[in-house]
């Protein structure tokens, strides 16, 4: 039987493989791809083994480090399957980007993507705060280095603002760790069920601070633009896909129920933060010049908004929010796959550059709509039904924040379909009407169908979706709304 | 006539291991010119193992003194004895292939295994006297280890700074425990401990004996602001013996540092506590700060390993079984960090024959992958990321910070940690700077094997650490029990 611990291992053991055996340049990428399916084949297996039920299942729960009382449990519910899903799915359409943009030392980058699926289905699943760390924290090592080695020519800049933030707000969430595990009644214990409700103001503030940082939400931010700049493609959509949902998750799934008195006591810092980011995101993504600028600022406003929806601590805020997480995941990393391949193709994401590409390009054409259209939430996408709920749970918090949001809403869609006709409408112009680009085909192309096929899939059926993680949700911010007098 | 007093041969027999090492290699040294080399790191290692396997032996033993008391043999001294035994193995692998040692690797093989050998004394020193002679032995023979290159200028130059301030620091040191001395008629320091909880720590003769013996003591750890030959000396001296250096010597002085605090000193802790805080907060800080702006990487992890002796005082401030345990697990943990890392430069020095600075290393990584990656993980385990032992350290000392209510002392070991990624960055973006033209001129450079063997050590070695460190916790806690405080 496959169980967690073997889908943690097995993509983390591939990593290794790859680093140490010097493959030939494609085999490494189709291993690694080969690898990364497989581990979708499983995941999908746990989908459908996976009831509907309160509490975690699938548990690991073994003795790691004995005199510390770190234990590696791991568990998933509801939520933390879909992010897994939605992880599983991503890395391998980001290998198969990977595999057709020919990257140069392809073993190393395919091992390190694979490496950061390993660390980031850790942080869904582990229910021990010290492999939580480990997840949360290691995952920054790969990104890090497929940022040095492959990053565009302003990396540098952008790696030293990745860590500063990154690393101050995880290793303050360290000191938090320490505090829960080593003052636990009975010896030092690590485990999440253990450290409920025993922190502080302090410990909450510095769990949730290492968690905007990495979501990000307003005013933490400034990192995510650099990174989201001089990443390549896939890195990028690894990074905006499901790397940032790593902290909006761990804001649902660790913060609330672990502090569920300080969830509800600053609760609004987080929903106005939220709201603010929400509108100033997307009011920065309209203003952007490049595919790029615009998917980063969108990603910044969506995660704030997804952060609002989870401290509205409501039945509708928290599936919302989940649902959200995994729209937004397959829609910013096919957004990045589109804009990636643009630039490969015109060797320039700036809009000056492009335009008119809908003539004689169909197939970019639709993806591009269909996404713009699923980022801008028309009513029957998937987008529509998460944001719908989140919007719906704003309006029961009080009518003016919901008012307020619907706001950002209306600007999503400003900056979605600027970002359509700078680049498929108007005339071919720049250096899109010189080297007149091929359509979207074959391998790019079957890095983005899969994204946009689930997305359709999802916009079709969201119950498949909201019913797996409707309890889990509930369970997760169920105490501290019985706080707040919810 | 005098007796002489027993002496338990088996108990200091890792200690009389190295010593008889040390000087069957300098008798020899004069048949075996031109072999210097091979038989020098050979007899170098089998002492080295031997005094290893000795401490193991001893291990399940009951804590002893011998030699009238001189020497307490327990387990922090066997965990000391094995670990400065690991160092020196990795310090001959890292230097067979220098070429300094085909002319005199028997004397600088003794050299070592005479540190080695004060070292231990070190940690199984049971008052001032044993303290002050076996640092000594350590020191004399080190300041001519880092002179050993004597072509090169700075060699000699690190040699004498660190002669100089050296021997400033053992003279503070005596001093102190002469004040010591007069006051409680005794330089051991159960006696001292057992005086002074009786008489109080009010004695003006007892404080100035404590800050003396403070001082001397920050000299030989390289704290702020007592760390001004450390950088110096690390540049100057041969990698290997810099990589030695900040792995041993920073056991065995922080050693030193507990067992004269927290078993001779404990009541003076309202004397010595406020000042360990504040030396901690400015070397953490500060420390990392000045490594930001060096250019040289020997002087940038110099400065570095002044920024880890801060974090590593903060365990010694908390105390307790927590707070021991944390201290010997770091400097388990450092050690091969810091050993693995001068590797890495040492190698660098010799691809390129030169000095390793952070404009002669861009592009090195793409032509030596296996070596920079274990270069980007040392400094990973520095900076405390987690699967390195480095993280399990960060982890037991923060711990014992938090736990022991010393929660704002962490914070600011964590501001630091964070500074202390600035340069760790530069070091990994240098290393894997795509743009930089192929500039290092690969030679052949001779003795790269036992080199990259000693890399790959430490490199299992901090994963190991890092993935499965419940022994190494385990050895920690029970080498805490050694001091009073962590009993």
């Amino acid at each position: 039987m496959i169980t967690i611990s073997t889908l943690i291992a097995v993509p983390a053991i591939a990593a290794v493989v790859l680093l140490v055996v010097p493959f030939a340049r494609q085999a490494a990428g189709y291993l690694a791809l080969l690898v990364s399916l497989a581990v979708l084949g499983a995941v999908i297996g746990f989908i459908y083994r996976f009831e509907p039920v309160a509490g975690y299942q699938f548990a690991d729960n073994v003795s790691w480090i004995e005199p510390l009382g770190v234990r590696w449990h791991v568990a998933v519910n509801g939520v933390s399957l879909a992010m897994i899903a939605v992880t599983a799915l991503i890395t391998t359409c980001a290998l198969g980007f990977a595999l057709w943009a020919k990257r140069d030392r392809s073993h190393a980058s395919a091992a390190l993507i694979l490496m950061t699926e390993a660390f980031l289905f850790l942080v869904f699943a582990a229910r021990d705060l010290f492999a939580f760390y480990v997840g949360f924290e290691g995952m920054l090592i790969p990104l890090l280095v497929l940022l040095v080695v492959w990053g565009g020519p302003g990396r540098k800049f952008a790696t030293l603002q990745v860590i500063a933030y990154t690393a101050f707000g995880t290793l303050l969430m360290l000191l938090g760790i320490l505090y829960l595990g080593l003052t636990a009644p009975d010896g030092p214990n690590f485990d999440m069920a253990a450290a409920i409700g025993r922190g502080g103001d302090w410990v909450f503030f510095a769990f949730a601070i290492a968690f905007a940082i990495k979501s990000p939400l307003f005013p933490l931010h400034g990192w995510v633009l650099p990174a989201y700049r001089e990443s390549s493609p896939e890195v990028a959509a690894v990074l905006s896909g499901v790397a940032s949902k790593a902290g909006a998750f761990a804001f649902l799934a660790v913060l609330v129920p672990l502090f569920p008195a300080q969830a509800a006591k600053y609760a609004w810092v987080f929903i106005a933060l939220g709201t603010i980011g929400f509108l100033w995101g997307s009011l920065l993504a309209f203003r952007q010049r490049d595919g790029r600028g615009v998917v980063a600022y969108s990603s910044i406003a969506q995660m704030s908004f997804i952060v609002l929806g989870i401290f509205l601590l409501s039945d509708r805020g928290a599936t919302g929010a989940t649902f959200q997480m995994v729209n937004h995941a397959l829609i910013s990393a096919a957004l990045f796959f589109v804009v990636g391949w643009l630039e490969t193709q015109v060797g320039s994401g700036s809009f000056s550059q492009l335009g008119g590409l809908a003539r004689r390009r169909p197939v970019l054409a639709t993806v591009s709509i269909i996404l713009g259209m699923a980022a801008l939430a028309v009513p029957g996408s998937s987008v529509f039904a998460s944001e719908f709920l989140i919007m719906l749970g704003a309006f029961e918090y009080h009518w003016w924040l919901g008012a307020i949001v619907s706001l950002g809403v209306v600007l999503a869609a400003m900056y979605m379909l600027r970002w359509i006709s700078a680049i498929l409408h108007d005339r071919e112009s720049g250096l899109a009407g010189t080297l007149n680009p091929p359509d979207l085909k074959q391998g790019a192309l079957l890095a983005i169908l899969p994204l946009v096929l689930v997305l359709i899939g999802l916009s079709i059926a969201p119950a498949q979706l909201t019913d797996r993680v409707d309890t889990s949700a509930q369970e997760l911010f169920s105490a501290a709304a019985k706080e707040a007098g919810r | 006539m005098i007796k002489a007093p027993d002496v338990n041969w088996l108990a200091i027999a890792p200690m009389m291991t190295l010593m008889i090492g040390a000087f069957v290699l300098l008798l020899l040294a004069s048949f075996i010119r031109g072999r210097d080399r091979g038989l020098g790191t050979v007899v170098g290692i089998i002492a080295l193992l031997a005094s290893a396997g000795f401490a193991i032996n001893l291990w399940s033993e009951p804590a002893t003194t011998t030699m009238a008391g001189a020497l307490q043999i327990d387990q922090l001294t066997q965990v000391v004895t094995v670990l400065i035994a690991g160092c020196g193995i990795l310090t001959l692998l890292v230097a067979f292939g220098w070429n300094r040692m085909r002319e005199n690797g028997a004397e600088f093989v003794a050299l070592l295994l005479l540190i080695a050998a004060g070292m231990d004394l070190i940690a199984a020193s049971n008052s001032f006297v044993t303290l002050f002679v076996a640092l000594e032995l350590f020191s004399l023979s080190l300041y001519v280890l880092c002179a050993f290159d004597g072509k090169s200028k700075a060699s000699l130059e690190s040699g004498f700074k660190y002669l100089v301030l050296g021997t400033i620091g053992s003279m503070v040191l005596v001093y102190g425990a002469a004040f010591l001395y007069g006051a409680t008629g005794s330089f051991g320091f159960e006696a001292i401990n057992t005086a002074l909880s009786k008489a109080g720590s009010g004695d003006a003769l007892v404080i100035l004996g404590t800050v003396l013996v403070l001082i001397g003591l920050a000299f030989k750890i390289g704290v702020m602001p007592f760390h001004m030959w450390v950088a110096d000396v690390y540049e100057g001296a041969p990698t290997s013996v810099t990589g030695f250096m900040s792995a041993a010597t920073k056991i065995a002085a922080f050693v030193a540092l507990a067992r004269v605090l927290l078993d001779a000193l404990p009541a003076m802790r309202d004397t010595w506590a406020p000042a360990l805080i504040i030396i901690a907060v400015v070397t953490m800080i500060l420390g990392n700060i000045s490594a930001l702006v060096q250019t040289n990487l020997k002087r940038m992890l110099a400065y570095a390993s002044v920024g880890a002796a801060g974090f590593g005082l903060i365990a010694i401030i908390v105390g307790g079984a927590a707070g021991t345990r944390g201290l010997i697990f770091y400097l388990v943990a450092y050690a091969p960090m810091a050993i693995g890392a001068f590797a890495v430069i040492s190698l660098h020095e010799r691809d390129h024959k030169g000095i390793a600075t952070l404009d002669s290393i861009r592009g090195w990584g793409f032509q030596r992958p296996v070596a920079a990656v274990s270069m980007v993980v040392f400094l990973l385990g520095f900076a405390g990321f987690p699967l390195t032992v480095g993280f399990i350290g960060k982890f037991v000392v923060l711990g014992s910070a938090v736990e022991g209510n010393y929660t704002w002392l962490g914070v600011v070991a964590v501001v630091a940690s964070v500074i202390s990624l600035g340069y760790l960055l530069r070091i990994m973006l240098a290393m894997f700077d795509r743009g930089a033209k192929s500039g290092v001129m690969m030679a052949a450079a001779p003795g790269i094997g036992s080199l990259n063997l000693a890399i790959l050590l430490c490199l299992a070695l901090v994963l190991i650490g890092g993935i499965l460190p419940g022994l190494g916790l385990d050895w920690a806690a029970d080498a805490a029990k050694s001091l009073a405080a962590g009993r």
